[in-house]
């Protein structure tokens, strides 16, 4: 991961620091995640421009696709805080594989609703 | 005629069943309009006459009418005053005779107005009407500068009914009728018009083609994470998982078969179908993936 050149040095430094403690601190499984995490935010984000700029002809098709990502992308993310094994405090009642149950039930409903609008 | 009625009254009350009392019924209606019809008489018109006279009294016109021939048209002014008299009688017998119904018609021919005002007959048949046009009576339809057509209409329960041409009246134009409020829904209305939003602008090819494309390098960077990150996943393919992995990717395919062939009832059913399994699956690897993380903890 090549790090970006920014304006000042400064905020490269911090910029590489960050991205370092990233990568020694976090578990490969997280790392998994967040990779998906940024994968969608990418789709979605080229999904959107794409509406913005040239058309939203069909637009159930635009809704259905940018509302995957998005979907997706909070499913993901509230499965990465309750699977962490640093926030174990904050979610006592809810076990890692309870909160997998919840995101496979979670996406296959999205994904279902999805599907419906996709057209 | 009477003993016609004492007979039919005792067949009808004699006889006992019903369709023959109704069509006895029925005869006798039958019977009694026809006596009524042969006895009718024809009423007619004897010694009608009009005299015109102008608001200082003297006298313009004054004629006899005759029920054959029409005089010629009839004209008052502002203030002139029409008188008409006339004696309804029998045609066959000259008896005067007073009709039930006594009316005189204005008819405008060209635009259709018409008005009808009653006269009062005595017992003896003996009838005067008195037009003036200083205090034209309301019965009298919105005029122009056409004639009015003036005619008799008698009308009796005893007698055959008349009606007479007598003559063309010719009166001051009056204030034209007053439009009806709904008159204009009678009319051919204009002509509807439809706007049509617009068809939609479909991007050109190449734009589309190009984007198609651009939207699938985020896989390729998802990908690339995945195998440098690579983590260990010790126990996908044992019993105990495989199933749920399975049935997951069961669900995915059921939903893209859904997409491009299934109805909604028959998705609804095979999904609860495959839930069930699915559940089972679920509950069993779960429940050894975390007897294994305590296990390690």
């Amino acid at each position: 991961m090549a790090p970006k050149t920014v304006s000042s040095p400064a905020t490269t430094n911090s910029f590489q620091s960050l991205l370092r403690s990233y990568n020694e601190t976090t578990l490969p499984r997280l790392k998994l995640i967040d990779a998906f995490l940024l994968f969608l935010m990418l789709s979605g984000i080229i999904q959107f421009v794409y509406c913005v700029l040239v058309t939203n002809f069909p637009f159930n098709a635009f809704l259905a696709g940018f509302g995957s990502c998005v979907g997706q992308f909070v499913l993901t993310a509230s499965l990465r805080s309750q699977v962490n094994p640093a926030n174990r405090a904050e979610f006592k009642e809810v076990s890692p594989e309870r909160a997998f149950a919840d995101f496979a039930l979670g996406s296959i409903v999205l994904h279902f609703f999805v599907y419906n609008f996709l057209g | 005629m009477w003993r016609d009625t004492s007979s039919a009254l005792k067949a009808l009350t004699s006889s006992h069943s019903l369709p023959a009392t109704m069509s006895l019924a029925l005869r006798f209606v039958f019977a009694l309009l026809a006596v009524a019809a042969a006895h009718a008489a024809s009423l007619s018109i004897a010694s009608p006459r009009f005299t015109i006279t102008a608001p200082d009294a003297s006298q313009l016109r004054s004629q006899q009418l005759s029920l054959t021939e029409k005089p010629d048209a009839l004209t008052l002014g502002q203030a002139d005053v029409l008188k008409l008299t006339f004696q309804v009688v029998e045609q066959e017998e000259g008896k005067g005779v007073q009709p039930h119904q006594t009316f005189l018609r204005f008819h405008d021919e060209v635009t259709g107005e018409e008005g009808v005002q009653p006269v009062r007959v005595t017992p003896g048949g003996k009838a005067k009407f008195e037009l003036n046009m200083a205090r034209p009576p309301t019965s009298l339809p919105p005029t122009t500068t056409n004639p009015l057509k003036v005619s008799l209409i008698l009308g009796s329960f005893t007698h055959s009914p008349a009606q007479y041409e007598l003559f063309d009246l010719y009166v001051p134009a009056s204030q034209s009728p007053p439009a009806h409020p709904d008159e204009a829904a009678f009319a051919p209305r204009p002509e509807i018009t439809h706007t049509f939003r617009p068809e939609q602008r479909i991007p050109a090819k190449a734009v589309s083609a190009f984007f198609a494309a651009f939207v699938f390098w985020p896989w390729l960077v998802l990908v690339g994470f995945w195998f440098e990150i690579s983590p260990r996943v010790p126990h996908l393919f044992s019993p105990h998982t495989l199933p749920f992995t399975v049935s997951l990717a069961a669900f995915e395919v059921l939903l893209f078969w859904y997409w491009v062939d299934l109805r909604l009832g028959q998705v609804l059913l095979y999904g609860g179908i495959l839930a069930v399994p699915t559940a089972f699956a679920g509950k069993q690897a779960l429940a050894k993936a975390s007897e294994r993380r305590l296990g390690r903890k």
